[in-house]
């Protein structure tokens, strides 16, 4: 549970006062209030969580993102779904509202955000063309759209177009009974259906003041874990494919599909749903299966071991991460990415770490200064010989007792809850409506701020870079829309 | 390279067998839910109250009525009020030609096996071409699973392909949305015919637990489908069941039949 320190201030005074409070913006949206609407900032700021409110009074204000740049799509969001407008906003197109016809492809207009971007300036002059590459993409891919601007080799400027999935998960997770609103988070990201659903219960947990028993702490971990590997491996899949390692690639799959099965023995699903609900977990781990799952587990890392050492050592492979689609420090910093991406470019949070859950202990969250795909792909694999250690620990902590408490009413009108997905914090800002019912939701999956950087990767990349910057990121389209 | 070379072939086979013979699944797997309208079940309300998709609803005698393109596998029916009547089910031979043969409720008892009348054209060979409309993101790494060694779909002779001027097929997944309507339409214009259309996935088949205004809620109201493979996602076996039923290569089971116990699943009725 995030314990938040809660200001109020003038929707006029908010930018600078984000600016001076500093620190990583979490989240920026509109509620609906009986007083009316509000502006709602979280920050994390050093080890304490800030929540800032300002009540928004015509349409407009003055915007945040000139003076804090990780505003500048939850700006761009307010904007779509509100029509409020954040005054001084840099580039204040569409977002998340597509028009009906998605023929029109122009590079957004001039304007950069943040310090000493390249960008500002569009190439233009013979043989200078755009590319528009999505959302039905070749091979087998979640709709997404980059317009890539190229004069045939160079990528000059890219850019992101998402929420072509926007499937209204935020409004369903109010509409359907509490019960069953778990089973929506869980699917808003199906590859971290875990971390959502985790992420979900604690804010409801948090909200009706329900305590989770140990023995589901542990299972939690432990699918959490699994979680976070399987979709590890799937970036060294995708890698492996893009480097023409046809081998390689085939053992990752191999390591992958294994992963699934195992989560499928364990929880009946191949992507672990249906484990975790609020207040505990839904399914047991019987002794039988945690045994099996350890012996397992150890078959798996001996093969795995075994193709990483291979991989790490194969030329033809480093060549193509190494320098590939480099993340600054500032720029992670001024942009608020989590994860992996922000661990590679020498950013220490981890949720698991900063906000503790669930049981979790000390381990050690791994770190890269190099932030190119390289430093990504590494930091993974760091992390998935973290999670071995952390299920092992979880096997052996599972303590016989419940593994379900009966949610109370709720206590409270509001709870943040969080999680720490593969592919970094997971966000679920939740307001009660009555005693078990909710108002409102806001989702943050860890895609939507790591996409927000997406254009920066691109500085002096060539075009046969791309698939490789995109996969080092390992980022989830079906998040990032919700 | 060499040692890539030699460390690839040193393995065993890891390829599944399927459809030649039965791929068995695990104890505790959920696919989806089945229901036998002729047992018991005392609160029949209760179980349509937990059912977040709307796949069990009530007939017109109050009974239940089970419509497999919608469910999701929760289980909660089965916790909450299964008795008898539900039950959950690995099973992976899911895929339908028609949305009514999914149904299982007051007229729709007996199991019947169709032979697909699909697929005469390229019974050999199947060239598919993918579009995501709105899916969660796991089933495009199910998909994705069917070129690793445990599926290897090619030994099917099925090939995705880039373009959808060279697709025989259409894998639509996701239910979708709005944006993604004219990108879906388009690339069902550009394929040469004949075709075949694929909704992949409880969400493709029938919108899921998504609603409007922002997704269509389901392939089929937007394109003609040919076939159904629900599930969420649906395993790589269940994947492959709907391209060979497209394929005309294995027959229909409809409803999907319940499979009994724990031990592997029986065999798909093999290549003609």
């Amino acid at each position: 549970m995030i314990a938040l320190s809660e200001h109020r201030c003038e929707q006029a005074t908010i930018a600078a006062e984000l600016e001076r409070v500093g620190g990583r913006l979490m989240l920026l949206f509109v509620t609906e209030t009986p007083s009316g609407r509000e502006l709602c900032a979280i920050m994390r700021t050093g080890d304490s969580t800030l929540l800032l409110r300002a009540p928004v009074t015509g349409r407009g204000y003055p915007a945040v993102t000139p003076r804090v740049p990780a505003a500048h799509w939850f700006e761009r969001e307010i904007h779509d779904l509100w029509d409020i407008v954040p005054e001084g906003h840099p580039r204040l197109e569409p977002l998340v509202r597509h028009g009906p016809e998605q023929a029109e492809i122009a590079l957004p207009a001039n304007g950069e955000i943040g310090a000493g971007h390249r960008g500002a300036e569009r190439l233009s002059g013979p043989g200078v063309f755009v590319f528009p590459y999505g959302p039905v993409r070749s091979g087998v891919f979640e709709a997404a759209q980059f317009l890539v601007q190229t004069g045939g080799e160079d990528v000059a400027y890219c850019a992101q177009r998402l929420f072509f999935k926007r499937r209204g998960a935020e409004r369903r997770i109010c509409e359907v009974p509490l019960e069953l609103a778990v089973l929506v988070a869980e699917r808003v990201s199906g590859t971290s259906s875990l971390a959502h659903a985790l992420a979900f219960s604690h804010a409801v947990e948090a909200l009706s003041a329900t305590e989770v028993p140990p023995r589901a702490q542990a299972i939690r971990r432990m699918l959490a874990e699994l979680e976070r590997m399987y979709n590890h491996v799937e970036v060294a899949v995708r890698e492996c494919e893009d480097a023409s390692l046809s081998v390689a690639q085939a053992q990752f799959a191999a390591l992958k599909e294994r992963l699934h099965r195992l989560a499928g023995e364990i929880i009946g699903h191949r992507f672990l749903r249906g484990a975790v609900v609020p207040g505990g977990v839904r399914l047991d781990v019987p002794r039988d299966v945690a045994n099996r799952s350890r012996e397992t587990l150890g078959e798996w890392e001996r093969d795995y071991r075994h193709v990483v050492a291979m991989l790490l050592q194969t030329d033809s492979f480093l060549d193509r991460l190494v320098s590939a689609g480099p993340l600054a420090e500032q720029d992670a910093r001024e942009f608020a990415c989590v994860g992996p991406v922000a661990r590679a470019s020498g950013v220490d949070l981890d949720t698991r770490r900063d906000v503790p859950y669930d049981g979790y202990g000390e381990f050690l969250v791994s770190r890269h200064t190099d932030g190119d795909a390289m430093a990504r792909i590494e930091v993974r694999f760091q992390e998935i010989d973290v999670s071995l250690e952390l299920i092992r620990e979880a096997l052996g902590s599972l303590v016989d007792g419940p593994i379900r408490n009966e949610l109370g009413a709720f206590v409270t009108d509001e709870a943040l809850g969080a999680a720490e997905s593969a592919r970094g914090e997971t966000l679920y800002w939740l307001e009660a409506g009555g005693a078990a019912s909710l108002r409102f939701c806001k989702v943050r999956a860890a895609s939507f701020v790591n996409y927000g950087i997406f254009n920066r990767l691109f500085d002096s990349q060539v075009l046969t870079d791309f698939s490789f910057i995109e996969h080092s990121l390992g980022l989830s389209p079906a998040g990032c829309d919700a | 390279m060499i040692r890539w070379f030699l460390s690839g072939v040193s393995h065993r086979r890891l390829t599944t067998r399927f459809p030649r013979s039965p791929e068995p699944a695990p104890a505790r797997f959920r696919a989806r839910a089945v229901l036998d309208p002729d047992a018991a079940n005392a609160d029949p309300g209760r179980c349509v109250e937990v059912c977040l998709p709307g796949a069990l609803s009530l007939d017109g005698r109050g009974r239940l009525r089970l419509d497999a393109s919608r469910c999701i596998g929760c289980g909660l029916c089965v916790e909450e009020c299964g008795e008898e009547s539900l039950t959950i089910d690995p099973g992976y031979e899911l895929a339908a030609t028609s949305r009514s043969r999914l149904v299982v409720g007051d007229d729709v008892r007996e199991t019947e096996v169709f032979p697909s009348g699909l697929g005469r054209a390229f019974r050999r060979s199947l060239h598919i071409r993918h579009v995501d409309t709105g899916s969660d993101g796991a089933i495009e790494q199910e998909i994705a699973a069917l070129l690793s060694p445990y599926y290897d779909m090619q030994r099917l002779g099925l090939f995705f392909t880039a373009s959808p001027r060279h697709a025989d097929v259409l894998l639509v997944t996701g239910p979708v949305t709005v944006p993604m309507e004219q990108p879906l339409r388009r690339t069902f214009d550009a394929m040469p015919e004949p075709r075949v259309v694929i909704a992949a996935g409880t969400d493709a088949c029938s919108g899921g637990i998504w609603t409007e205004p922002e997704v269509r809620g389901g392939v089929d109201r937007v394109l003609p489908v040919d076939v159904y493979i629900p599930g969420d996602p649906p395993s790589p076996i269940a994947l492959l069941h709907g391209l060979l039923l497209a394929a005309g290569r294995v027959s229909e089971v409809s409803p999907p039949r319940r499979h009994d116990g724990d031990g592997p699943l029986r065999p798909v009725p093999s290549e003609a």
